[in-house]
């Protein structure tokens, strides 16, 4: 069995796979390869990512990307099953997630090729400090809006597939409920998963003791949008009282 | 010498028929990308040589060093992303021809700021304000992108997705911004200080403060060259 993870970067080899997505042919085959391409990309982005609070973090994190990107896709591919059933679209259950495997695959794919990009960036920021959140905020956006980019980037190729086994509106309609899923479940399993750029306040760790204490929605609510807010409307050199931080 | 004719003449085809350079590289045609390569590394090096004339002395040599390292750097950075990128989108080109390709863009790259070596030679002898050679160069840079990308457009003319050339493109700007910033200081040197700046900094934080401090003091930016 010649596994590769250049059927991915192939174009006609890419096609040969989506077929067989399509009619659920060589499912455990793929299967296989995407979990192999997300180990081995993710861990590579994921090293990266948690480099900058220290090399220690940088190797809990190349473990842990992976798993969130597979955990991600095993825990939406029963309701994106599902979904796609109650909107008329007969899958297998495997195929369905042997595809959000697949969307995650190219994703971390991506999220590989730019990690030489990320690593410089973080090699250039400012070493961590109790003085450097705003870099940690910056870091942070800068990843979290790599990671969401490549993940639309993997589900854009799960339309693809959706516009072969299913009409044009009711793709439509599977896809943004995948998409919505995806974003709504990856989420909260980066939130439990957590550390990843790694706060200047909390020793590393490879999961926090509380991570299990509220959810990132929650977070967001409480938290992040009421400190925005106050920090619009109050005078910012008044303002020194530090907010928690995700 | 013969080399050096080559060289050059290969780059003068690639200036004035990208298409068919390109279309012969995708088709295997063997070009050679040592070739685009030393192209770029010349007319980088050249380029730097002018604009490191705004200070003179020592930093001619320090700028037409550092401005190849600059792009070369970027290029290495960006060039998984680039073979990603394009394959997703729909290339079948392979690792090798796409290294050829991005080689290929670094030549244009090149040929295009050495275009405007001139004018930058010109600017950077008779301009005092760093802030004025700043955006000059930036102006200069962001232009050679522009027409850059047009040689993108042409050495993968059936990609189905042009947005991805755009998108890589702008992560290639920023990329090449981090560079120069890490590499600093490129065009002025004071006395004192070394080849290189110690302290780790984003590009964003070093051009805000140097355009900060030149608006605040621009007798002070200039100040190495009125003693000139």
């Amino acid at each position: 069995m010649n596994l590769s993870a250049a059927e991915l970067f192939d174009g006609p080899s890419r096609h040969h796979v989506i077929e067989d997505l399509c009619r659920g042919q060589r499912l455990g085959r793929h299967a296989l390869v995407f979990v192999l391409v997300i180990a081995g990309f993710g861990g590579l982005y994921g090293a990266v990512l948690g480099l900058w609070r220290s090399p220690l973090l940088g190797f809990y994190v190349a473990v842990k990307f992976p798993l969130l990107l597979i955990t991600t896709a095993l825990l939406t591919s029963v309701f994106n099953w599902m979904a796609a059933s109650a909107l008329g679209l007969a899958l297998r259950y495997t195929q369905v997630a042997v595809m959000m495997l697949f969307a995650l695959a190219i994703a971390a794919v991506v999220l590989g090729s730019v990690a030489p990009i990320a690593w410089f960036m973080t090699m250039s920021a400012p070493p961590p400090a109790s003085s450097a959140r705003t870099v940690h905020n910056i870091l942070y956006l800068l990843h979290t809006g790599m990671v969401g980019s490549a993940g639309i980037a993997g589900t854009l190729f799960l339309s693809k597939v959706l516009n072969v086994v299913a009409d044009r509106r009711r793709s439509l309609k599977i896809y943004a409920v995948w998409i919505l899923s995806f974003a709504l479940t990856g989420g909260e399993v980066a939130w439990l998963l957590r550390p990843f750029v790694g706060s200047v306040y909390h020793p590393v760790v490879f999961i926090r003791a509380d991570s299990y204490q509220r959810n990132v929605y929650e977070f967001v609510g409480s938290d992040i949008l009421p400190h925005l807010l106050s920090s619009i409307t109050e005078d910012p050199c008044q303002n020194t009282s530090p907010c928690s931080q995700p | 010498m013969s080399e050096h004719i080559t060289v050059l003449s290969a780059l003068n085809r690639l200036l004035k028929q990208p298409e068919a350079t390109a279309g012969a590289m995708a088709k295997g045609v063997p070009v050679s990308t040592a070739v685009f390569l030393a192209g770029a590394l010349g007319c980088f090096a050249i380029y730097g040589l002018a604009a490191g004339f705004f200070q003179g002395d020592l930093q001619i040599v320090i700028a037409s060093l550092k401005a190849p390292v600059i792009v070369f750097g970027t290029a290495l950075l960006c060039l998984p992303s680039f073979y990603v990128f394009t394959s997703l989108a729909g290339s079948e080109l392979s690792p090798a021809r796409t290294i050829g390709m991005l080689a290929g863009f670094c030549a244009v790259l090149g040929l295009l700021m050495t275009g405007m070596l001139p004018v930058a030679w010109l600017f950077s002898v008779s301009t005092r304000s760093i802030l004025f050679v700043f955006w000059m160069h930036l102006i200069m840079w962001f232009a050679a992108l522009v027409f850059a990308r047009n040689y993108l457009r042409v050495a993968f003319p059936s990609l189905p997705e042009r947005r991805v050339l755009r998108l890589w493109i702008l992560m290639f700007v920023l990329v090449s911004f981090q560079m120069t910033t890490h590499l600093r200081p490129v065009l002025w040197r004071d006395p004192d200080q070394g080849v290189f700046s110690a302290g780790k900094m984003s590009f964003f934080e070093h051009f805000r403060a140097m355009n900060a401090a030149a608006f605040r003091d621009p007798k002070a930016m200039a100040q190495g060259r009125a003693a000139d």
